[in-house]
């Protein structure tokens, strides 16, 4: 069988033609990215990536493990389990702070949010009977807003559990599941919230409301002083969950994400 | 076990006396807690990434057909957290206490839990 030879001629764009600007042309786009990856690469090796754990915990692995099992076996759905992380991914402090603002900026909701906060807090969003879209897990959906005055501070506990007013104020703290504080606020609420940093004037009475299985309660501190022009936006930033459990006061400098400060070492270490 | 009402005051105050579970006996002892891990990685996170998942269990679980009701979990885990698991810091106790309340009443085997664990360990780390 005879071989076959395949001839191939190359052609060579003379300069001027449109096929040579056009050759010109790629060549200089290719050049440009290249310089880009260059740039990127360099600048990538000056930004580092932000610390993660890069290992598996039992714990984490304990946690999953669980959860499995009690959806195999039928005692929630995946769906239901869904539903409620993501309802307690996406609440925080916010819609509470919103409703001090506004109340202290309209006496007509203010003493809406006193008498009746179940439906002061549809007004920033938040429906008591309905606030996972899916119904309330618990029938607790009794808001009692405790104004703060001159001569009365009302702080929050539950002595039984846990009880918190979760729909409007996100998760609660870690502190406020201790019985630690469950036990001896009712006791010795002064001291404690002393142990908080809030000096409690000797005249001004406290107020310790305990939740229970029908109300939740927020407190709404007074205004401070120093706000006086400020608008919802700017005085819902410094209400913080903590002015709103009563173991904190609002101050016109400090706000909910403020970052924590940094106190340096007195005596550090060389090159630490 | 009684079956109670979640959020009902008069929820029977749990027995003081737990017995260990070897399986949360060995996760207390090995486990590593998020404190530590944090620390180590740098990371600043208050808690760790599976806090949310094991508060919407406690929720789901809680939830309509009220299989482990709000109030006899956070009774026992108050009890196991003075006791069994005195030395396991916040939210890791919380975690075995869940599991020991759970298997306690049947909820979940042992074994059963045992066995999935590694399983899922091997899931995790086979990236």
């Amino acid at each position: 069988m005879p071989m076959l030879t395949t001839h191939c001629r190359l052609s060579f764009p003379s300069a001027g033609s449109s096929l040579y600007k056009t050759t010109n042309a790629v060549q200089r786009i290719t050049e440009n990215r290249i310089q880009r990856i260059k740039e990127d690469k360099i600048m990538a090796q000056d930004h580092k990536a932000a610390p993660m754990v890069d290992e598996v915990s039992e714990f984490e692995v304990l946690e999953i493990a669980v959860r499995e099992l009690a959806i195999e076996k039928g005692l929630f759905s995946a769906e239901d389990h869904r539903r409620f992380a993501e309802f307690a991914h996406s609440i925080g402090p916010l819609p509470a702070a919103r409703l001090v603002a506004k109340a202290w900026l309209d006496p007509e909701f203010k003493k809406l949010a006193l008498e009746d906060g179940f439906t002061a807090s549809k007004e920033v969003g938040i429906d008591w009977l309905n606030p996972t879209g899916f119904g309330t897990p618990s029938d607790y959906c009794d808001l009692r807003v405790l104004e703060n005055t001159p001569s009365l501070h009302n702080v929050v506990v539950c002595t039984l559990c846990s009880c918190y007013p979760r729909p409007i104020l996100g998760h609660s703290p870690e502190w406020y599941r201790t019985p630690n504080y469950r036990r001896r606020l009712v006791r010795w609420p002064r001291q404690v919230l002393a142990e908080f940093g809030l000096q409690i004037p000797a005249d001004v009475e406290i107020r310790v409301e305990d939740s229970n299985q029908k109300c939740r309660f927020m407190v709404m501190p007074m205004r401070p002083e120093g706000t006086e022009d400020w608008t919802e936006d700017q005085l819902t930033e410094i209400v913080t969950r903590d002015c709103m459990l009563g173991v904190a006061l609002p101050h016109p400098d400090r706000k909910g994400d403020d970052r924590r400060p940094v106190h340096k070492a007195a005596n550090p270490v060389h090159g630490h | 076990m009684t079956t109670l009402r979640k959020n009902n005051p008069e929820a029977e105050v749990p027995n003081s006396e737990f017995s260990p579970i070897s399986l949360l006996e060995k996760v207390r002892e090995q486990g590593r807690v998020w404190e530590d891990l944090a620390k180590q990685y740098g990371v600043d996170n208050a808690d760790p990434p599976w806090k949310i998942n094991l508060d919407s269990t406690c929720e789901a679980l809680a939830a309509e057909q009220c299989t482990l009701p709000v109030l006899e979990r956070r009774n026992e885990e108050d009890v196991l957290s003075e006791t069994l698991y005195k030395d396991v810091p916040y939210p890791e106790r919380q975690l075995l206490a869940l599991v020991h309340s759970m298997i306690q009443r049947g909820l979940i085997d042992e074994e059963e839990l045992a066995a999935r664990m590694k399983f899922i360990d091997k899931r995790l780390n086979s990236a």
